[in-house]
């Protein structure tokens, strides 16, 4: 390949998800997965330039900055629970970063309880915690916010479960393809043994990377614990060189 | 996609403006119902749509007429469903794409459906009336090939769109 390059087209692959690194549709005990999720299989349809796109420059439509969830906007007070810090690297398939890519998160307080008309579960609201953040991934496609520790809270199906402390993600990259949501776990909770979501991953190996790492703590801050996760989203955006 | 926060919402359903300054083209409703088999109703379901220009170009340089992008038009929106199912963009009607090269393709908008329980989002396109016999469409056609008509091709989340031309 040569260096000199006199016209540079960009190249971007995708290539389609692995099923067993991708949640099964059924979900036994979580009624909603079998009245929302398709019974026919979806049409594959190919990969324009509108599916290679993505809206650049979203941090001017989004707002963003708040990445400390550990208290509200303008507020004197901590929330209460084990106070945490987040960070990690976005990259593409080939491990390149991602800069500018637009991370928003969401969680439970320290009792697993959200800030939501939708949430039923008797615990309290924390007055100092919204659990809600949105940041932007830097020039090396690094991210971090501080947070505290979500609590466990169950869900109200037919067979009830309680769902392990967790983070969500949902992360606008580059493009339309690289659309990201997930949930990520915390290491060592026993609640992670029988999660109907995180255990609807078959690959074992898959379910271990949606676990934080936990930040030794000879290392990391004194005045939180610190958790790390880095996230691959889908497609490579590299520049070929052509005669 | 539970409890996802509206928060995240506001804001993001109004297309038709970027920093303050009006999109050029024709301004339209673009509104739906998110629904379960059984018309029943999906209350906070994400939808999101991405979508041309009144011009026909997309907000990423990687359109080759990225340079002609109207700079008060951002073409990314978000939209959450109330309790009947219903979510809306106020947004602007899509110019045919040229960026594939050939022959212009239909004027159309990418959707993408996040909701409880739906276990993998759904990406889907939608398609407007009155499409100009000059343009054709890959993504159009291979839909025409296997059900022959515009709706997802799916059972139990069905996907209504419908177009109403807003008043301004």
């Amino acid at each position: 390949m040569s260096l000199t390059a006199s016209r540079a087209l960009p190249e971007i692959e995708y290539e389609p998800y692995d099923d067993r690194t991708q949640l099964v549709q059924l979900i036994k005990g979580y009624p909603r997965s079998f009245t929302s999720n398709p019974s026919q299989p979806l049409i594959h349809r190919p990969v324009m330039l509108s599916e290679r796109t993505g809206p650049s420059g979203l941090a001017r439509k989004l707002t963003i900055g708040e990445d400390d969830l550990s208290r509200t906007v303008n507020g004197d007070q901590r929330a209460i629970g084990q106070r945490i810090w987040v960070a990690g690297r976005v990259m593409d398939q080939d491990g390149s970063p991602i800069p500018g890519a637009v991370i928003e998160i969401w969680q439970a307080n320290a009792a697993g309880k959200y800030v939501h008309e939708m949430d039923h579960f008797e615990a309290p609201i924390d007055p100092n915690f919204t659990g809600i953040g949105r940041i932007v991934t830097d020039a090396k496609g690094c991210y971090k916010f501080q947070s505290i520790k979500p609590g466990a809270y169950p869900v109200m199906a037919s067979d009830w479960w309680w769902r392990p402390p967790h983070i969500h993600f949902s992360i606008l990259g580059p493009s339309w393809m690289s659309r990201f949501v997930t949930q990520i776990f915390f290491p060592g909770e026993p609640l992670n043994e029988t999660d109907l979501l995180l255990n609807a991953v078959p690959d074992p190996e898959v379910r271990q990377r949606l676990i934080f790492e936990m930040t030794p703590t000879t290392v990391g801050r004194v005045n939180g614990l610190g958790f790390q996760r880095d996230f691959v989203l889908r497609g490579k955006r590299r520049t070929l060189a052509l005669d | 996609m539970p409890f996802f926060p509206g928060e995240l919402v506001v804001g993001c359903e109004d297309l038709t403006h970027f920093e303050e300054k009006t999109a050029r083209g024709q301004h339209i409703l673009l509104t739906g119902r998110i629904l379960e088999e059984g018309k029943i109703a999906v209350r906070d379901a994400i939808v999101e749509i991405w979508q041309p220009d009144a011009n026909g170009v997309l907000r990423d340089p990687l359109d080759p007429h990225f340079h002609e992008i109207d700079p008060r038009f951002f073409g990314w929106g978000r939209s959450r469903s109330n309790a009947e199912g219903w979510y809306q963009f106020r947004t602007v009607l899509p110019g045919p794409l040229r960026a594939d090269g050939g022959v212009p393709r239909c004027p159309q908008a990418n959707v993408m459906v996040l909701a409880i329980g739906l276990v993998r989002r759904l990406s889907t396109t939608v398609f407007f009336h009155d499409v100009p016999e000059s343009v054709d469409d890959p993504t159009l056609n291979c839909i025409a090939d296997v059900g022959g008509c515009l709706r997802c091709a799916i059972r139990n989340l069905i996907l209504t769109v419908f177009l109403r031309t807003a008043s301004t």
